[in-house]
């Protein structure tokens, strides 16, 4: 392989690594931007859906196939019923703290409560086991050049930019998105509105919890298998790439992850040092960042946080 | 940022519980002055601790462990226990965490155990030899196999698992035998399977051979498509990977979808049946460097037996280490006729000889084995078959 190919298709692997990240980041990002709260569960809703996404495939797989079908089936159940996930974690572990009005100390305390309760939950219910995701696709893809693309990958990227993009219209054409910009510039004042304030934020946990849901069957799906434990790193990268966006900031979120899922890929790269440098190389770039531009490349500080 | 954060929470609320099982031995103590610390006499019962990882990701591995121990306690129990005493044992979780398990060997101390048998992880074995050390607690090490617990042993740590110096002189013999010309040694930064690569990277290097490339991967990340694309630019054929199963069986599969068709060896991290289920059919023909796993060794069947109509399901693979472990201590506990710490340590560094479902137990001068136990198995038909 010549150096100019190694590159492009690294810039490939980092792009796909990427869109990850920007799916459960989009979840981070949202929730911070409507009630200020770092959702530290978010990475363990991204577990759950991966689960919930691999018993349904179990259950529908017979039916459907393990196949694109299946798998499209598995999806969207995994995104509504986690997606209701979120709104029951909303109601029950955040919004009477809120209402509360709890300091902000004691919700994000909530929130590392609901993480370890919820891949501690998974643990014991799969036995700490490592389910195999078993699907039929296989690992035929299209070569430009030196350059190897499965269809599985194209297929991936694809979805996560249809669903970023379904997201950045709902946020801004539509009445409920509106309302989610609404109250993240001032709760008080839409109230006053007569917008809904409690339930606009549900909604917000539904939105972000079915993104992170669909990165988890995609990642069951692409990778082959998942276990209890697998929302910690992600979660803390997705963290990480929100917070690089600009956190609060939808397309900030998307860039965030792409960004940190090249400057990883690039890490592996480094001449002489090798690959166990390539995170001391990725987050020192992102250290130098956020110093630059500590509210992060796309973030505002507290104009508009959707 | 989280993980620290976490990392805080998690040795806050072991503080706290270490504080509680504190409280709870002194009370012990004053009820029962005779039951404390590891004097013989009164009471019948002899009090092992089990460092075993039972949450985190290596949980699975604890479990299996403290079953397979638990299961020749039944029996030394069933034939009479020790002169009449019955074992009992208490379980530290260290999480396969240096933090935790320091935490838990001190449970574990205070607790008043006579011994200790378990460690699956390295890095989490090492911080506590010298906290046995201090109350004289002889550690029977049945799993970790880094060269630090040797070269850190303060004298009362037995290592019944081959070390990573066994492990090396297998890995160099089968590459020879692989042919192999280019190869690339994929480890994961943690005590034992950094220890490993390093060892077979120096071996492999003083057999007259070079190493193509010697990667880095972070424990739980699932995406290797940078380190496939390293490799194959490399023209690499063969890649050995030294650490678990779980994430060696998605650098397995990731291979093969970007199209390396190299040879694939993974060190006994990964010697799991789970390996060739997780990666699917990309794991045929991988060669697996393993201890002695019980269906492999006929004076294991008995116990793979057992230990199948106790707990429904098959020993892992290191079941066997942990029972002949047990079954070591217990032998040394007979031989030295006293609980006392000093002279189970005694007993033990004298074991000639011994007999286990793995072989025959002698320790060299530092307390490891003093011949290797490795095997090497290839994945055939999603099984593992002993290849010699």
């Amino acid at each position: 392989m010549s150096v100019s190919s190694i590159i492009l298709q690294q810039l490939v692997n980092g792009l796909i690594l990427g869109s990850f990240y920007s799916l459960v980041a989009l979840g981070y990002s949202m929730v911070y931007g409507i009630i200020k709260l770092l959702n530290f569960a978010h990475g363990d809703i991204y577990m759950v859906g991966a689960f919930v996404g691999f018993a349904a495939l179990g259950v529908f797989g017979g039916m459907l196939g393990t196949n694109w079908l299946g798998i499209l089936a598995a999806l969207i159940i995994s995104m509504i019923l986690v997606g209701l996930l979120g709104m029951l974690i909303h109601r029950v572990a955040y919004q009477p703290l809120i209402n509360k009005r709890a300091p902000r100390m004691s919700i994000l305390i909530t929130a590392v409560g609901v993480s370890f309760t919820l891949f501690n939950g998974v643990m014991v219910l799969t036995n700490g086991e490592y389910q195999s995701f078993n699907t039929s696709l296989g690992f035929e893809g299209i070569g430009i050049g030196p350059i190897n693309i499965t269809y599985t990958q194209i297929v991936m990227v694809s979805a996560t930019a249809i669903l970023m993009l379904s997201l950045y219209w709902f946020i801004n054409r539509t009445l409920y998105g509106k309302a989610m910009r609404a109250i993240a510039l001032d709760q008080d004042a839409c109230r006053l509105m007569g917008i809904n304030v409690t339930r606009t934020i549900s909604l917000t946990f539904f939105v972000g919890s079915a993104l992170a849901a669909a990165a988890g069957v995609m990642a069951g799906v692409y990778y082959g298998s998942i276990h209890f434990f697998m929302g910690f790193v992600i979660g803390l990268k997705a963290f990480t790439a929100a917070v690089i966006g600009g956190i609060g900031s939808i397309p900030g979120a998307m860039l965030g992850g792409l960004i940190l899922g090249l400057l990883e890929t690039a890490g592996t790269q480094l001449p002489f040092v090798g690959s166990a440098w390539k995170d001391v190389f990725a987050f020192g770039i992102l250290i130098l960042l956020l110093v630059l531009k500590p509210t992060g490349i796309l973030g505002k500080s507290e104009i508009e946080r959707m | 940022m989280s993980r620290k954060y976490l990392s805080v929470i998690g040795a806050a609320a072991l503080s706290l519980s270490l504080v509680v099982a504190g409280c709870g031995a002194s009370q012990g103590g004053s009820t029962a002055p005779a039951g404390q610390g590891s004097q013989t006499a009164s009471g019948g019962e002899i009090k092992i601790g089990l460092p075993l990882p039972m949450t985190g990701s290596e949980a699975t591995y604890g479990k299996d462990m403290e079953n397979s121990i638990k299961l020749a306690i039944d029996e030394i129990n069933a034939k009479g226990g020790i002169d009449g005493k019955k074992i009992v044992t208490v379980t530290g979780d260290d999480a396969c965490d240096p933090q935790q398990a320091t935490a838990a060997a001190n449970k574990l101390v205070s607790a008043g155990v006579v011994a200790v048998v378990g460690g699956y992880c390295s890095g989490a074995v090492v911080p506590t030899l010298t906290i046995y050390n201090e109350k004289n607690i002889p550690l029977v090490v049945t799993a970790a196999n880094s060269s630090k617990i040797a070269a850190q042993n303060p004298g009362n740590a037995f290592e019944i698992n081959g070390t990573a110096v066994h492990q090396t002189q297998k890995a160099v013999e089968l590459f020879k035998k692989l042919a192999a010309k280019s190869v690339a040694i994929v480890e994961q930064g943690d005590a034992y399977s950094a220890d490993l690569a390093k060892q077979t990277e120096a071996a492999w290097k003083a057999a007259g051979n070079t190493v193509a490339a010697h990667e880095v991967t972070n424990k739980g990340e699932q995406d290797f498509s940078s380190l496939v694309t390293t490799i194959k630019s490399k023209n690499v054929d063969l890649v050995f990977w030294t650490a678990y199963y779980a994430d060696g069986a998605l650098l397995i599969k990731q291979l093969r979808t970007g199209g390396y068709k190299g040879a694939i060896v993974v060190g006994d991290g990964s010697a799991d049946p789970k390996l060739s289920q997780i990666a699917g059919p990309a794991a045929e023909g991988t060669y697996v460097l393993s201890p002695p796993v019980a269906e492999y060794l006929p004076e294991a069947k008995k116990f793979a037996e057992a230990y199948k109509a106790k707990f429904n399901q098959s020993p892992g693979a290191y079941a066997p280490l942990a029972y002949d472990g047990m079954n070591l201590l217990a032998d040394a506990l007979k031989r030295a006729k006293s609980t006392d710490g000093k002279a189970v340590i005694k007993a033990l560094s004298e074991t000639k000889d011994f007999s286990g479902l793995a072989g025959k137990v002698n320790f060299a001068a530092d307390k490891t084995l003093k011949e290797s136990n490795f095997i090497v198995l290839q994945i055939k038909n999603s099984k593992f078959a002993l290849v010699q």
